[in-house]
């Protein structure tokens, strides 16, 4: 399998704060990543760090083949995001202009957008309300518009900080379904989250990751075996929960 | 820096915000609106209260309510002010003025023209409400009556002595004007342009700016937006160049209406003028380079409210900031208004803010100095760039970003 994103020694300190502290872990194409970890882990941080919102203190990584730190632009041209629960739209705009803003901000020619964006109206079961100012659409359609505005350039790596936070039953299932998509697609995916059932069903590997270091990493079922066979959750407690 | 994402970015600003009614009503609506009803009401209150002040009415005590002191007073002294009306004579002459009947109630001697005969003074007392600003204003009237009778009567007596009346008048006072007719500025514009721009500068650029970086975290779109191929100093430079759009908008609009109140109520313009002028002269150098100070003015305050916005943690604190920069913009507005061109020092040419109010100051009152106006136009550019950088140093802040 291709390693699409490396990271090495990755670090993030904010003064005294290690946020983030000598993170390495690799993700092939095709293949979903979960970054596991309770609140304040890092697991924003560490996002943030691959896409190039923030400069790490030490330590980089390799985005389909692209240094973060050397080359962030080119790094940003291959990376789609989808942070939070919210959707995050500009409510004065049509969906299509939602999307339109960020397809030419990576560089993509009108004639290329407007295909892309019927394209995707189509995917999303959009068409009816593409035209429609998002502050207009109901959540759900919201939501869809979101995904579609993350992969409008088509990118080979999607990272997912958190995507279900705050979301119902209906909307987390869509979510999943979306990185299903993308990792069928051959996307290579990052994804973060606290919540160990879904990380248990979305990822192929899983890393846990505990006041900014990666304390154990495997496949699920490497997991369960390196455990002797507890189940996830038992695992996440013994590993983290030290001095709860 | 990328033109073409910045271009982008402006576009899209402008668009949203454009959509957005309540930044129409505040930017465009309020200033076109508002101006025009303003000098209206100001204007037309001037108006009606000084014709108020000229229409007197008198009555007289009832003692002093005979044919020959009637014949006195509407045919003589008061006989050159239609504008004075006489009433019935009143019992209680403090009553009537209290309660409105009259402004004035006048008592003259009954044997004035005996006194008057014999060369000796008369008494004329005239009862009036000093509280009553209109009366005070009357006033005035009647003394200037009532001098220019007496006048005429020393006249009179001088003549009949056969002595020239103008030993009365050792000095003769001749007053010439210095300044070209139409060279001096207008008082009011003076007084209130440079201030009324300082203020809308910094509140025309408030809800941009706070929409665009405080606003974008709150939406969180924010993330994915950093996350374009745009880098950060374009995105920075379109969402600057959309609030000094807003600021300039909001000064254009408030100058139409001002126009437009001007058309309609010209007597605000004029009321604080001695002559009465609403006509007034800016040489177009100068008016080129108060241009050009304004300007840099409405970018010097869009880099601070973005700087502002970038720094605050939420929409409703960026807000709070920004409507407290907005007080601080007033400050030398408000300390300079009575300032006039001469009084205007170089120091204040160098100052933030004072160095746009002054220049325009200067501009407005027609007495020009170059020099001190190409500095004020100078010191705008550094400022330009001083707080741009600061803007910029904001927006690549981690820590200021990234609040959470
Ligand atoms: N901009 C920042 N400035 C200072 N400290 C920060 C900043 N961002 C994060 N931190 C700190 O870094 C640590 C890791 O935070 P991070 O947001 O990455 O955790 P997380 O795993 O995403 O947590 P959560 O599940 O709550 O989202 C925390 O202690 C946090 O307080
Ligand atoms: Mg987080």
């Amino acid at each position: 399998m291709k390693i699409l994103l490396e990271t090495r020694h990755l670090t993030k300190h904010f003064g005294e704060i290690a946020a983030v502290e000598g993170i390495s872990f690799s993700v092939g194409r095709g293949e979903v990543y979960g970054l596991l970890g309770e609140n304040g882990a890092g697991k924003t941080t560490t996002l943030r760090m691959l896409a190039t919102m923030l400069q790490p203190t030490s330590g980089s990584a390799t985005l389909a083949g692209y240094d973060l730190v050397t080359q962030p632009e080119q790094v940003r041209s291959r990376i789609g995001i989808l942070f939070g629960g919210d959707s995050g739209l500009y409510d004065r705009l049509t969906a299509a202009e939602n999307i339109a803003y960020f397809g030419r901000l990576n560089n993509m020619e009108e004639a290329q957008l407007e295909e892309r964006i019927r394209e995707l109206a189509r995917i999303f079961d959009m068409e009816e309300y593409i035209d429609r100012r998002a502050g207009k659409l109901s959540k759900g359609m919201k939501q869809k518009v979101a995904f579609a505005r993350s992969i409008v350039h088509n990118p080979d790596i999607m990272l997912f900080d958190e995507p279900t936070s705050g979301l119902d039953v209906g909307a987390t299932r869509n979510v999943h379904e979306f990185i299903m998509d993308c990792r069928e697609q051959g996307k290579t995916i990052v994804f973060s989250s606290h919540t160990m059932s879904e990380v248990e069903k979305l990822c192929d590997r899983i890393g846990i990751i505990h006041k900014g270091r990666l304390v154990a990493q495997n496949s699920v079922a490497g997991l369960r075996e390196e455990f002797q066979g507890k189940n996830l959750e038992d695992i996440f407690v013994e590993l983290a929960g030290d001095e709860r | 820096m990328n033109f073409r994402h910045v271009w982008i970015v402006f576009k899209k600003e402008v668009k949203d915000i454009a959509r957005d009614r309540r930044t129409l009503f505040t930017n465009l609506l309020i200033p076109i609106v508002l101006m025009p009803l303003l000098f209206t009401f100001l204007g037309g209150g001037m108006e009606k209260m000084e014709e108020d002040i000229e229409n007197i009415s008198i009555a007289l005590t009832a003692e002093s309510d005979t044919a020959e002191i009637r014949e006195l007073l509407e045919k003589q002294v008061f006989a050159d002010f239609p504008n004075i009306q006489f009433k019935e004579s009143v019992e209680n002459p403090s009553e009537a003025i209290l309660q409105k009947e009259v402004r004035f109630v006048l008592e003259v001697e009954n044997d004035f023209a005996d006194l008057l005969a014999r060369g000796e003074p008369y008494t004329l007392t005239i009862h009036y409400d000093q509280s009553d600003t209109k009366a005070a204003g009357s006033m005035g009237i009647l003394n200037q009556a009532i001098q220019s009778y007496s006048r005429q009567l020393v006249q009179q007596r001088l003549t009949d002595l056969n002595i020239d009346p103008q030993i009365l008048e050792p000095v003769k006072v001749v007053q010439v004007n210095a300044a070209e007719e139409n060279k001096g500025g207008n008082l009011m514009l003076m007084m209130m342009l440079p201030l009324i721009i300082s203020i809308l500068i910094a509140v025309g650029g408030i809800p941009a700016a706070t929409d665009l970086v405080a606003g974008e975290k709150e939406r969180a779109t924010f993330e994915p937006l950093l996350t374009t191929q745009a880098g950060r100093l374009s995105i920075l430079i379109g969402k600057y160049l959309t609030v000094a759009l807003f600021s300039f908008v909001s000064i254009i609009a408030q100058l139409t209406g001002m126009t437009i109140g001007g058309i309609i109520s010209p007597s605000f313009f004029t009321m604080a003028d001695g002559g009465g002028s609403m006509s007034f002269f800016i040489p177009p150098g100068a008016l080129l380079i108060s241009i050009l100070i304004i300007i840099a003015l409405g970018m010097v305050f869009a880099a601070i409210q973005l700087a502002i916005s970038t720094f605050a943690r939420s929409f409703k604190e960026a807000q709070t900031y920004l409507s407290f920069l907005t007080f601080i913009a007033m400050v030398p507005g408000y300390a300079t208004m009575m300032m006039q061109p001469e009084d205007l020092r170089p120091l204040m040419f160098f100052v933030p803010l004072l160095n746009a109010i002054a220049s325009l100051k200067m501009s407005l009152g027609g007495v020009i100095n170059y020099a001190y106006l190409g500095i004020g136009l100078a010191t705008s550019v550094v400022y330009v760039i001083l707080s741009l950088m600061l803007a910029a140093w904001m927006f690549n802040k981690e820590k200021y970003l990234f609040r959470n």
